[in-house]
């Protein structure tokens, strides 16, 4: 990954967008507070029960984690003071953490707070951290800041699980004082320490005294402050009423490009972006695969026709101004762990093809598909670029748009031929493949049942030699995209615009906006 | 008297019953799982059995409205699924935002809408009744959004005079409040300033046309007293009935009005809750409003009858 230090302002040219730009060094003044506009708002401030992307932003300003990310993508430690020791058989797991982190209720961070998180993590009724968690089978201290993991089975994405939220420990003094309410009081290791929460309106955090390095932490106060439309979020920008904007979409931050009071920050995001076809799933989530009633579900060669007959490139010209990337498998080049394959690498529209599979596999006349898609303005056009381009194939594709809620249920239920599938994406690949794509799945909403899949991603889970696990998912990727079931389309970019005054601030490939560092420029 | 008010209290009492059924399986018939909704993008089965089981979502519904109702009778409306916020928080942080955008709105309305009105129907086929007719189809024409982001490219960002969203008690600071809350009183206001415009004008046409008033010029009253002693004071009874009936409109438009101004009000509120399938605050939103409602009826009611005791013979007798 490279980061154009030269980058300009927003004003400069157009190109420049195509760079990335992570990080400002530029010295900052102690004071002041700093708005941060989140597009959503985020769900429960507790690490164990928490969901959304938007709350892992907070949660940057005031909940460290055992391991972080860095600029390159790779894992480094946070909380933790070293890299984990794995034994030889991968089944335990050994790390110390820091002595002089306090928590934000003045309680000192020790193995017992880690180990009480860890476990809470793993069992709380309703913890979104359980599935990612499962393999660990203990977890004890065995010295005041020494902390050793059993594992069921080697289990190797599981210092990128510690380097997100799983990794996060809260004060044991906290958890026991609010139990459930501990969502409204959450209590963790960091620069800014809980003030407020008025739902739908703002997140207020403050400078936390407690903090091992609050020496370099410059804001007094931090104010997370949910703007879920766009243009609203850019308005505010412009105003100076927010100083930072995340998650900008391409045609906001065109439309910034003219204003020479912001800055743009971007990387490369670890998600994507595509259309699932149900090829298996009759009976729901979880449920063993079953025959679908469709010419794509049954004929492999009708989805890769579909797939074929669309210009990846196009999409993200016409939809995204070219700002995104196309994508043709589940992990980002951009990961530093088994980087997937580059966009210009990707498949090319090629409709002749398309129209021989189609033939061979005796589809006469057009080959009816609906697509449910999102209702939102993006997924709209894309939608109908493809219904446009799969038309000269030779399929007649009809547009369902569906409100978020109601699509997930129906999709997770099997009522569907073809849906949009995307996700944010985890660092390591595991985490972005082996819940979708293995045939027990928690969220194989394709109906995907492929022993050599399976047998692939068991293999790329306890490999620990990262050559040998590269060509594991190498191959993995071949197979995936043999199928046809996940047809992957776009990577998004992390589109973050700034004040211009405002320097310090760190956006990686997670997506997070890390203002532990951030200020307002000398 | 006490009969007649004992019945209506009784009646209040069934509807508000009957209202927290409809509301209760109205948004259980929304298509869309909550737990769903609620996991977003990190579900499983197991996952999602956990969070069907903490909510109670798993229960029988008679058994889920039955808790329901029981909480609700002692006034806790429950938390938040979501963000796990005691409700009744959010609604007692939520309404008097909504009630200070709606009565500005309103007031900007009366006194926009009124002004221009009585200029149109006294001033009628002169330039000044074309001005305000021309301003009064815009008002009812513009969309609301369109004219929320216009009014802070305007006046929020090229001539900063006003903030570009949030919101400050006014306790807290009222000027910085003003500076908050003037821009989306008059994107929420100016379609309700067109309608008063217009039944104003109206209602003065008739009025300046009326013998009352041919009388009032005879008796060499001033161009003023006539206008607005008696003119104006005839009509405003029409207006005011408009008005009365334009409120609900003016709630239900601040939903849009929030969003663009990230006012934390009502609107959005619901809005948020209603996208994530946050039961508790729907039916916490809903429930408050059907009550307002109810108890603002009985209010009427009662006050009419004390007016008029002939209203209260129907249910005395």
């Amino acid at each position: 990954m490279s980061t154009l230090s030269a980058c300009g302002s927003l004003q400069s040219s157009a190109t420049e967008v195509g760079g990335e730009r992570m990080t400002d060094n530029r010295p900052v003044r102690d004071g002041g507070t700093l708005t941060v506009a989140l597009n959503a708002d985020p769900d429960k401030l507790d690490p164990t029960l928490a969901q959304t992307l938007v709350g892992r932003t907070v949660f940057a300003g005031m909940c460290e984690k055992l391991y972080d990310v860095n600029e390159q993508g790779k894992v480094v430690p946070q909380l933790a003071t070293h890299e984990p020791e794995v034994s030889k058989d991968g089944r335990t797991v050994t790390f110390d953490v820091r002595k002089d982190a306090r928590f934000s209720d003045g309680t000192r961070l020790n193995a017992d707070a880690v180990v009480t998180s860890l476990l809470r993590h793993r069992d709380l009724a309703g913890s979104a951290r359980a599935t990612e968690l499962g393999p660990l089978k203990s977890a004890k201290a065995t010295g005041p800041y020494s902390v050793k993991l059993t594992l069921k089975q080697p289990y190797v994405p599981l210092t990128a699980v510690l380097a997100d939220r799983s990794g996060m420990v809260m004060s044991p003094t906290a958890l026991k004082k609010y139990g459930k309410n501990f969502t409204n009081h959450p209590s963790c290791v960091g620069p800014y320490r809980f003030v407020e929460r008025v739902g739908g309106d703002r997140i207020v955090v403050a400078k936390d005294p407690n903090y091992y390095d609050a020496k370099d932490v410059h804001l007094d106060k931090v104010i997370y402050k949910p703007i879920p439309d766009g243009s609203v979020r850019l308005a505010n920008l412009r105003s100076g009423d927010v100083q930072i904007g995340d998650q900008m979409v391409p045609v906001d931050v065109k439309s910034a490009l003219t204003d020479n009071k912001l800055r743009l920050f971007n990387s490369p995001s670890l998600g994507y972006q595509g259309i699932g076809i149900n090829v298996g799933n009759v009976k729901g989530l979880g449920q063993a695969p079953g025959k679908v009633d469709t010419v794509m579900a049954k004929d492999v060669r009708v989805r890769e026709a579909f797939e074929l007959a669309i210009d990846r490139d196009l999409i993200n010209k016409v939809a995204f101004q070219g700002m995104y990337e196309p994508a043709c498998g589940p992990m980002s080049p951009a990961s530093a762990i088994a980087p997937g394959v580059k966009a210009s690498q990707c498949p090319k529209r090629d409709v002749p093809k398309a129209k021989r599979l189609l033939k061979a596999a005796g589809v006469k006349g057009a080959v009816h598909v609906e697509l449910k898609i999102p209702t939102t303005p993006e997924w709209s056009r894309i939608g109908q670029v493809i219904q446009a381009m799969v038309k000269d194939a030779g399929f007649a594709l009809t547009l369902r748009p569906t409100e978020y809620a109601t699509m997930l249920e129906e999709t997770d239920n099997g009522q569907y031929q073809a849906f949009q599938s995307g996700w944010s994406g985890r660092l390591d690949p595991d985490g972005n493949i082996a819940s979708f794509l293995q045939t027990k799945g928690a969220m194989n909403a394709y109906g995907l049942g492929n022993p050599e899949i399976d047998e692939l991603i068991k293999r790329g889970r306890t490999e620990s030699d990262p050559a040998e696990r590269d060509k594991i998912y190498a191959e993995l990727i071949r197979k995936v995209n043999a199928e046809h079931t996940l047809i992957y389309l776009y990577r998004q970019k992390n589109y973050v615009v700034t004040g211009k005054d405002v320097a310090g601030l760190h956006v990686y490939g997670d997506g997070l906006v890390r203002v532990k560092d951030a200020g307002y420029v000398k | 008297m006490a009969k007649y008010v004992l019945t209506r209290i009784r009646q209040s009492v069934i509807t508000m019953f009957l209202v927290s059924i409809v509301v209760f399986a109205g948004i259980r018939a929304l298509p869309g799982d909550p737990a769903l909704a609620l996991a977003g993008e990190e579900r499983s089965p197991k996952a999602l059995a956990a969070i069907r089981s903490s909510y109670g979502l798993d229960d029988n519904i008679v058994v889920q409205y039955g808790r329901f109702i029981g909480h609700a009778l002692q006034g806790d409306l429950g938390n938040s699924s979501r963000t796990g916020l005691p409700v009744s928080d959010a609604i007692a942080q939520a309404l008097p935002v909504t009630l200070e955008l709606a009565a500005l709105s309103l007031l900007l309305a009366i006194v926009l809408g009124v002004g221009a009105g009585v200029v149109a129907a006294v001033r009628r086929g002169k330039t000044a009744e074309w001005i305000a007719n021309a301003l009064a189809l815009l008002g009812l024409s513009v969309p609301t959004f369109w004219l929320g982001i216009v009014l802070v490219l305007a006046f929020a960002i090229a001539v900063p005079v006003f903030a570009a969203s949030g919101f400050v008690p006014f306790g807290t600071d009222p000027i910085d409040n003003l500076r908050r809350m003037v821009l989306p009183a008059i994107v929420l206001g100016s379609g309700l300033a067109a309608v008063v415009m217009r039944q104003t004008r109206a209602a003065m046409l008739d009025s300046l046309s009326a013998d009352y008033v041919r009388t009032a010029r005879a008796k060499g009253l001033s161009r003023r007293e006539v206008v607005g002693g008696h003119a104006l004071r005839n009509s405003l009874v029409t207006v005011v009935t408009v008005l009365g009936l334009q409120l609900g409109h003016l709630i239900s438009g601040a939903v849009v009005t929030e969003q663009i101004f990230v006012l934390p009000g009502f609107g959005k509120l619901t809005i948020d809750a209603v996208f994530t399938r946050d039961y508790a605050t729907l039916q916490g939103v809903v429930l408050c409003t059907s009550f307002a409602y109810i108890f603002i009826n009985l209010l009427v009611d009662v006050a009419y009858s004390v007016i008029d005791p002939r209203i209260r013979l129907g249910g005395a007798r």
